[in-house]
């Protein structure tokens, strides 16, 4: 359905298009669907584009636990356009870029207030299946079944509905294909160098995992000056790939025979990383990169999701030893200050 | 005056040597070579003992080893110095650290780092530099060192690295105290976790260590400082270091220990400290900071080669901070001083630290004083 005239769909249930999973793991069916008018402090958006992360993946193949719930809408890095508004929004209106995000940002409760967080407290966790506001579903497929939401976003859909904490207004021109990777993988990426790890200008820095949100990281440590930014993966092309990032130096874990990663990047760093970050969502690549921090001051930053629900384990002496660990949503981001910042820098 | 004869020569003295794992201590005559360069000859004036010379008295294998000459906490006079030490001489009064302080490498010139990474630490049984022993029965047999220092003995050596000079001014049994545990609970609230005025800070395990905690928390200005301890006699004691609260984690039946501190400070302690050195208190104290911004601070020392276990996911969404430092990331040379000047300006409270004191030959009732739990510093005087 082509939206031309926004006035015209207002306060109404629109039909569109949406890429629905109905079992977990199974291929995504495009379906008709039915998506409800927006509720108050609602905002409903057409969606211009959306791109996958690795944790709709994850996610996705989920078949146990609390989170495993289908049929389900997933996506969550997105741009789109504002197509109406609930009652008492006032931050946004029709025709206004936005993009939508998992992390929520009020702005007024103890967290959104305070400089030290971005875990805004005002809503259940992002993992539940419905609106935050009240736990209901804004879709419905064609047999009139409700389908579950995810992260509050819901991108690969032509029509979302996303609560007004969940907005990020863009006003700077940006171009769509770049304003919906801040969605997710490159503000978190750059984040957690800019904001959780503070990279100051001549840090080393030891990123595991180049996929989007490891180059992101990378791409954020150079532009903090840091001196050698460290890669660490398994597919040797990354590295090609990683330079235009500012990767100074690359590290395959298979083609080391003797020596462990943490040990060759000690010896790289003399002594350990300043920082360091796991980026892939596996806890044995975790404690890889806080074994490679340097003793003293080293910081690690763990920003991957871990894919089996593995424990992370750490060796008490290390943290003797003055090392940090971390772990951080959406890159210590608040969405709607720091994306238009980001977006002005793109 | 005193010195002038044994300057140079190897001194006969008494020291309490470990010969057996776990086994009480042996007041014995030893030899103590002279000091060789960087090195300094101490006449201990009193010790006090600490839970970690218990944790490596008890272990059998490395870096366990028989037999040692323990304690690490102590303060002394300058009997001799060896080669190239200008910091110090013959009649000073000293603390010798257990972590080294050289001031020339990129670690000690660093304000972000008190781990000296010319020589680092590590529990060794020798000398820092040439990884010699100094101390000799009188059987020739050779004793190992501890932490540096090994300060169960009338005379020690210590590399000057791990030597800071003290005001006479402040009584040896009070400046003992300084040379480990209440430097590292006090140092750990202002430097490792930087508490701000108006904090609220959980502490596990109300020991020396995590008493000096709230003493640091309190004079940063700590506006909540919960003690968690199973001992119900320690709340007491804690409210004069300036614990406001007190949860016994054996009267937590309905709920777990975690959820009583979160409802306790709406949503978990901004700063928590585990100062006891068991990994599933590390874990407790986790999960009892704050979301967020929550601080865990882990200063107890567990045995060798022991780890700690989180849930990857809690770990990701909860953006807690988890770290630990030695000597609570204090600079034994310049900070040392600093706490002592705090001391004498009547500022930092030491005194209540002391619960017992006696006689070098009675040290092996100090150990079961610490083992039992009734004590928080039992100083012992060499020569009393």
């Amino acid at each position: 359905m082509v939206l031309t005239r926004p006035s015209q769909t207002a306060g109404k249930p629109i039909r569109c298009k949406a890429a629905i999973c109905r079992n977990p793991g199974e291929a995504l069916v495009i379906e008709e669907i039915e998506v409800a008018p927006p509720k108050t402090w609602e905002v409903r958006i057409k969606i211009i584009c959306t791109s996958l992360c690795h944790t709709d993946v994850t996610f996705w193949k989920l078949s146990t636990g609390p989170f495993a719930v289908f049929p389900r809408i997933f996506g969550h890095e997105a741009v789109g356009v504002v197509e109406s508004v609930g009652e008492q929004v006032e931050e946004v209106s029709e025709g206004d870029m936005v993009v939508p995000v998992f992390s929520p940002h009020c702005g007024q409760c103890r967290d959104c207030l305070s400089t030290k967080s971005n875990i805004c407290t005002r809503f259940p966790p992002a993992h539940l299946p419905g609106m935050p506001s009240d736990g209901t579903s804004r879709f419905t497929d064609a047999g009139g079944h409700p389908i579950h939401h995810y992260l509050y976003v819901s991108s690969f859909s032509e029509f979302t509905v996303v609560d007004v904490n969940n907005v990020v207004k863009l006003d700077c021109g940006i171009p769509a294909d770049k304003a919906c990777l801040l969605g997710c993988g490159v503000s978190t990426g750059v984040g957690a160098a800019w904001k959780v790890a503070e990279v100051e200008e001549g840090s080393t820095v030891a990123i595991f995992g180049l996929g989007a949100v490891g180059l992101a990281v990378g791409e954020g440590a150079r532009m903090l000056g840091a001196s050698k930014i460290i890669g660490v993966d398994l597919n040797p092309a990354k590295f090609e790939l990683g330079k235009k990032f500012g990767f100074t130096d690359f590290i395959n874990p298979s083609d080391l025979t003797e020596k462990s990663v943490s040990q060759v990047i000690g010896e790289m760093t003399d002594g350990g990383a300043d920082y360091s970050f796991e980026c892939i969502g596996l806890a044995s690549v975790m404690q890889d990169a806080f074994n490679s921090s340097r003793p003293g001051w080293g910081r690690t930053v763990v920003i991957g999701m871990e894919m089996q629900g593995a424990p992370l384990t750490l060796n008490s002496y290390e943290l003797l030893r003055g090392k940090t660990i971390v772990g951080s949503m959406f890159g210590g981001i608040k969405a709607k200050t720091d994306i238009p910042i980001l977006a002005k820098n793109t | 005056m005193e010195f002038r004869k044994t300057a140079g020569k190897p001194i006969r003295c008494r020291a309490a040597v470990a010969r057996k794992a776990g086994e009480p201590l042996v007041i014995e005559e030893v030899i103590i070579a002279p000091p060789k360069p960087h090195e300094v000859r101490i006449r201990i004036i009193c010790t006090s003992l600490c839970h970690s010379d218990i944790t490596f008295w008890k272990l059998k294998d490395p870096p366990g080893y028989f037999p040692r000459i323990l304690g690490h906490e102590a303060v002394g006079v300058v009997e001799s110095v060896g080669d190239g030490v200008d910091e110090v001489t013959e009649g000073d009064n000293v603390i010798p650290v257990f972590l080294s302080d050289c001031g020339e490498c990129a670690d000690c010139k660093s304000k972000k780092s008190n781990l000296c990474s010319k020589l680092p630490f590590k529990v060794s049984p020798w000398m820092h530099r040439d990884e010699t022993s100094r101390f000799m029965d009188l059987n020739g047999e050779t004793l190992y060192h501890f932490l540096f220092v090994s300060s169960f003995s009338e005379y020690t050596v210590v590399d000057i690295a791990h030597v800071v000079k003290v005001d006479p001014a402040v009584p040896p049994n009070r400046a003992c105290l300084l040379s480990c545990g209440v430097s590292t609970g006090v140092g750990a609230a202002f430097r490792t976790a930087n508490v701000e005025a108006g904090s609220t800070v959980a502490i596990f395990g109300l020991g020396a260590i995590g008493l000096a905690v709230a003493e640091g928390a309190r004079l940063s200005g700590a506006s909540r400082i919960i003690g968690v301890d199973m001992n119900p006699d320690k709340f007491e004691i804690g409210k004069k270091f300036g614990v406001t609260e007190f949860v016994n984690p054996a009267s937590c039946t309905e709920k777990p220990l975690s959820e009583v501190i979160k409802e306790m400070t709406d949503g978990g302690a901004d700063y928590c400290f585990e100062c006891v050195g068991l990994a599933s208190l590390v874990q407790d104290a986790y999960a009892c900071c704050r979301k967020g911004w929550g601080k865990t601070v882990v200063l107890g020392v567990d045995k060798p080669g022991a780890e700690v276990s989180f849930s990857s996911f809690e770990v990701l969404h909860s953006g807690k901070i988890l770290t630990g430092s030695l000597f609570g990331a204090l600079k034994p040379k310049s900070d040392i001083p600093i706490l002592v000047k705090r001391y004498m300006d009547k500022e930092l409270q030491l005194n209540d630290f002391v619960t017992h004191e006696m006689r070098f030959e009675d040290i092996n009732k100090a150990f079961d004083l610490l083992i039992g739990g009734n004590c928080l510093r039992c100083v012992i005087w060499m020569n009393k």
